[in-house]
């Protein structure tokens, strides 16, 4: 029976090419999306499952709270006391293990001197939490003794060639040796880390570099993410209910004689493999996924796929007529309904893996260009595991058993007696229920049209939306603490070309976070009052405004001739607000004190944003302390260049660092560079909508093309009796695509509240968002219109021309 | 073998109320072979589709091999058309896309016979009807009593008590239509009951029995000789 039925599928398939090909590569086209989408969401949810005890790895995060008990800051990492005293009160745990990332570091080796990023400090335990492969060296002692190092074999390359690295002595920061005493593999790309080298843990213990004080004591230096090994199934919930006692038996008085630290900070444990898509906390290791972005993506994955299985049920019901005499004899042959049924299912399912293979090498000759696209290395062999693949390889019969179910049911469903003695007509329901499907179809094709312009307009938004200071032509780099005392002198030499307008350092440069925050006291009457708002600060120095021409709206920027001006303040136009004044001129002169720095408001800048668009302007203070050399808290430098002779500035920035700095690599970036930067995620998103609702439409298309040649077909007759009754070709292609159009009209009436909803939500995660358009809606309803007419007309115009003789003799 | 008694049938569209079976009654025996004339639209097809178990009646009886089967579901009327009876259609109805051997092997799948056995039986059927040599050809490519004689075979390929034709040789020349004729009433001869429904005075002289048709009612009776 099975062979019969295949028997008769093939050679439908043959017989049929035209609408064959349109089912077979619709489906082909929507299970191309599902497996490209499914190896992303694989590949999205498989972060950090690849170590071997991660159900049992989790990490410390800690929140601050304002005195409202509102969180303030909620931070991937804590301060190095909390590792070892964790370990310590609560005996289940088997292991804690800190790493410390350590910024750009310039490594030289004879005469190679290269920055060097993704460094951490790391605890010799980290082999027993986390699965790291060292190839050479012993995990036991690899990290154990201070000033040790271990690095990939990239590294090793680099600097030692094809000698042995082992025991190599390479200089760190022109100052701190560590001996290479392991080589380790990469971790994969999915880990929520990728150390490019790892130094021992112990070397901070020097009180040159860190000091085991700190270590011990420095509740402040939130920077170590810190990471618990628990046994198995243990339930971690018990361990964060004793957390606020813990807080308050361990960090004592620190916030205040007689003050519970559970009051302003709490400790939380999170899930390692939960990391990546659900951890969007204040300081990550690196930038991590999003799960809505997976749901996302998998619903757009499942309406592709529906659009497609629509296009096979559409069209197997419209060219039912020329089964139905298949079916009739089958019947009157002594076939029952469930034969049947199987029959159609069998063809569907059949059709369903024939797509299925060919999607699966599609996707993998298309796996690359989504790789660029995305950035991602996404892997096709991801789709090889039992647990997907099994799943994967029913899909086809699943996809089947959807696309065909309803065409079985109503094939089956015929009376052999009209069929056969040719009374059949499908009925009006079937017409009906094929106009739902190409709503549908359109439906979802318009809600991606809008998604994807609203994506983009966004997009744009926030990458030409006024920051409130120029960001052109501003190139900004590590700065090095070596430049130390003859800064001024470097940033004379750089300002003699005269293109260059300005060099500035600070602790943070715009499209970065404002994380860092003090205490803060404003005048009230004679004595100094406590501010309850959060307000964030940079460490500037003199140029800073200058250099990001940032303007100032009341007072005056800092001035190297005010000796004075080393205690005073600059706050944002936001910060005004906080501090309770309307106007921005009544905060300049006032006392103000900001962590351990008491002087005067000198001016008030005008709000910009210095975050990314996601975030709100947040109050903010610039402080210019005395010893900020000193205490290093400078970070960044930034140099404005005029952008008249921008290689030739660049060239003279390497020049005089060289001068300067003749150890340290000289890499830099613009800042517009590193504010895209920021909007990546909407970038890729934005292109992988573009690419998903063009092959919706398409697809979509494809049946409408099939859909409409074959009721355009049913309609030659009347065709023919309108012609000779003097219709022209355009009121004829006008009757047949007004019957379209309408679908058209009312998939948009349906699409547009959807997409407004869904876009309505998608817009709420950015502080600065546009309004949403109705043109939008409008331009993507036409655009809908537009392809619909395009597609339908092909087939219109050609019934249109057509001798009507002929159609009338077709009778 | 077949007990009609006041069998009715009418179809209803928005409109109109078209009476096709009035309270027909007749009978037919087993072995016998009997035409069923009248003008277009007195009945004829409506009542081949309820003797052929593919339509049911709105009222009446209707005995089949001595079972009430007028109030049969469509499972069990499949069931029971599957075993019982054997069509042939004035338009052949063969399926395009099957081979001539295919398209007589279709009532043995559904009947679950085994393959070795359905392809003794399709060819002994395909010899028998002359066709053999055709085996492998789809309908298209045969000559209109070709294709006639292949739906015969079909009809005939289950050993079915009764053969329902709605104009056998409606769209067949005389001498292929002859031909179709000679073999139904070999078949008949061999014990096979059938029932023709027929315009063609020539045709239905080949059967014994003549029951005229009109409004849905029978009205006339000839037996042949």
């Amino acid at each position: 029976m099975l062979k019969n039925y295949l028997k008769i599928a093939f050679r439908n398939l043959t017989k049929y090419k035209f609408i064959s090909f349109i089912n077979l590569f619709g489906l082909c086209a929507g299970l191309t999306c599902c497996l490209l989408i499914l190896t992303y969401i694989l590949h999205e949810t498989s972060y950090d499952r690849y170590n071997s005890k991660a159900d049992r790895i989790w990490r410390v995060t800690r929140s601050f709270n304002n005195p409202e008990g509102v969180v303030s800051l909620h931070l991937g990492a804590v301060a190095p006391p909390f590792g070892p005293l964790l370990k310590n009160d609560f005996p289940d745990i088997e292991q804690v293990t800190r790493i410390l990332p350590t910024g750009p570091t310039a490594f030289h080796y004879e005469d190679k001197i290269f920055n060097e990023k993704n460094g951490y400090f790391a605890e010799n335990n980290l082999f027993s939490v986390f699965d790291i492969n060292l190839t050479e060296g012993d995990r036991h002692t690899a990290l154990a003794d201070p000033n040790s190092m271990i690095i990939t074999r990239e590294l090793a390359h680099k600097y030692f060639g094809d000698a042995d690295p082992i025991n190599k002595l390479v200089q760190l920061d022109n100052r701190i040796n560590f001996r290479v005493t392991g080589i380790f593999e990469p971790l994969p790309e999915n880990s929520h880390f990728h150390p490019g080298y790892l130094l021992s843990f112990n070397t901070l213990k020097d009180s040159l570099i860190y000091g085991e004080n700190n270590l011990l004591h420095n509740w402040g230096n939130n920077a170590f993410f810190t990471y618990l090994l628990l046994p198995k199934d243990y339930p971690a919930k018990s361990i964060e209910t004793q957390f606020p006692a813990f807080l308050d038996r361990r960090m004592g008085d620190n916030y205040g004689p007689g003050v519970k630290a559970s009051k302003f900070t709490k400790l939380f444990l999170q899930r390692l493999t939960d990391i990546h898509l659900h951890s969007h906390l204040d300081e990550e290791l690196e930038q991590n996924g999003d799960i809505s972005r997976v749901y996302v993506f998998g619903a757009i994955a499942l309406f592709i796929l529906l659009i497609a299985c629509i296009n096979y049920m559409n069209l197997s019901t419209a060219r039912s007529t020329l089964r139905a005499k298949e079916i009739g004899i089958r019947k009157v042959s002594g076939a029952g309904r469930p034969e049947l049924i199987s029959q159609f299912l069998c063809e569907s399912v059949l059709i369903g893996y024939l797509a299925f293979i060919m999607a699966t090498g599609l996707t993998v000759l298309l796996l690359p260009s989504v790789d660029d696209l995305t950035g991602l290395h996404l892997s096709v062999t991801s789709l090889l595991q039992p647990a997907v693949l099994i799943p994967a390889l029913l899909t086809p019969i699943l996809v089947g058993l959807l696309s065909g179910a309803y065409p079985a049911l109503f094939l089956s469903s015929f009376q052999p007696v009209k069929v056969l003695k040719g009374l059949f007509k499908a009925g009006s329901s079937t017409a009906s229920f094929r106009k739902v499907l190409v709503v549908a179809q359109f439906s979802i094709s318009i809600v991606l049209i809008i998604s994807t312009a609203i994506v983009f307009e966004q997009l744009h938004y926030m990458q030409n939306a006024s920051l409130g200071f120029n960001k052109d032509h501003i190139v900004v780099m590590s700065y090095n603490q070596g430049l130390g005392k003859s800064f001024n002198s470097f940033r004379s030499t750089l300002l003699q070309n005269t293109h260059i307008l300005a060099a500035s350092r600070s602790s943070r440069i715009p499209s970065g976070r404002l994380l860092d925050e003090q205490g803060a006291s404003t005048e009230s009457g004679d004595s100094l009052r406590p501010v309850t708002a959060d307000i964030k600060y940079v460490s500037v120095d003199h140029d800073f405004l200058k250099t990001y021409g940032i303007p100032i709206v009341a007072g005056r920027d800092y001035n190297r001739s005010y000796a004075t001006d080393t205690n005073n303040f600059i706050l944002n136009v936001a910060a005004t607000s906080v501090l309770g004044m309307h106007d921005p001129k009544q905060l300049v002169g006032r006392s103000f004190a900001y962590g351990n720095t008491k002087g005067r408001v000198i001016g008030v800048m005008d709000n910009f944003n210095f975050e990314s668009m996601h975030q709100k302007i947040i109050p903010m203070i610039f402080t210019m302390p005395a010893d900020s050399v000193a205490n290093n808290n400078f970070n960044n430098l930034s140099i404005k260049l005029a952008g008249t002779d921008i290689a030739g500035s660049l060239a003279w920035i390497e020049k005089t660092w060289q001068r300067y700095l003749p150890e340290v690599p000289f890499e830099y970036t613009f800042l517009d560079e590193k504010f895209d930067q920021l909007y990546r995620t909407e970038q890729q998103q934005g292109s992988l909508f573009t690419i998903f609702s063009g092959i919706a439409i398409f697809i979509a298309c494809l049946g409408l093309f099939g859909l409409s040649a074959f009721t355009i077909t049913q309609r030659i007759k009347e065709i023919g009796v309108r012609k000779v009754l003097g219709a022209s070709t355009g009121s004829i292609v006008q009757l047949l695509s007004t019957d379209f159009l309408k679908l058209v009209a009312i998939a948009a009436c349906i699409a547009f509240p959807i997409a407004w909803y869904a876009m309505y939500h998608w817009l709420s995660d950015f502080a600065y968002q546009i309004p949403i358009h109705w043109y939008v809606f409008l331009a993507a309803g036409f655009l809908a219109a537009l392809i619909a007419l395009a597609t339908i007309s092909f087939q219109a115009v050609r019934a249109a021309l057509s001798n009507p003789v002929k159609a009338l003799r077709s009778e | 073998m077949i007990k009609i008694t006041d069998l009715q049938k009418t179809y209803r569209t928005e409109e109109v109320e078209t009476i096709a079976l009035n309270k027909l009654t007749f009978e037919v025996k087993e072995g016998e072979f009997v035409s069923v004339m009248g003008p277009s639209g007195c009945g004829k097809s409506t009542l081949l589709n309820i003797l052929g178990l593919l339509d049911d009646p709105d009222g009446g009886s209707f005995i089949f091999n001595g079972i009430e089967v007028a109030h049969f579901n469509e499972r069990k009327r499949a069931d029971l058309r599957k075993r019982n009876i054997g069509f042939v259609f004035q338009s052949f109805n063969l399926i395009d896309e099957l081979t001539v051997f295919e398209n007589v092997e279709l009532p043995l799948i559904y009947l679950g016979v085994k393959g070795p056995e359905r392809k003794q039986r399709v060819e002994t059927v395909l010899d028998k009807m002359q066709i053999m040599h055709r085996r492998n050809h789809y309908p298209q490519q045969l000559s209109g009593g070709q294709q006639q004689r292949v739906a015969v075979a079909r009809a005939v390929v289950n050993n079915p008590k009764l053969i329902l034709a709605d104009e056998p040789t409606g769209n067949l020349d005389s001498s292929n239509g002859n031909e179709v004729m000679t073999l139904l009433t070999d078949l008949n001869e061999q014990g096979t009951t059938i029932i023709m429904v027929t315009h063609s005075e020539h045709d239905s002289r080949y059967s014994h029995r003549i029951i005229r048709m009109l409004d849905g009612q029978a009205v006339t009776e000839n037996i042949l000789i």
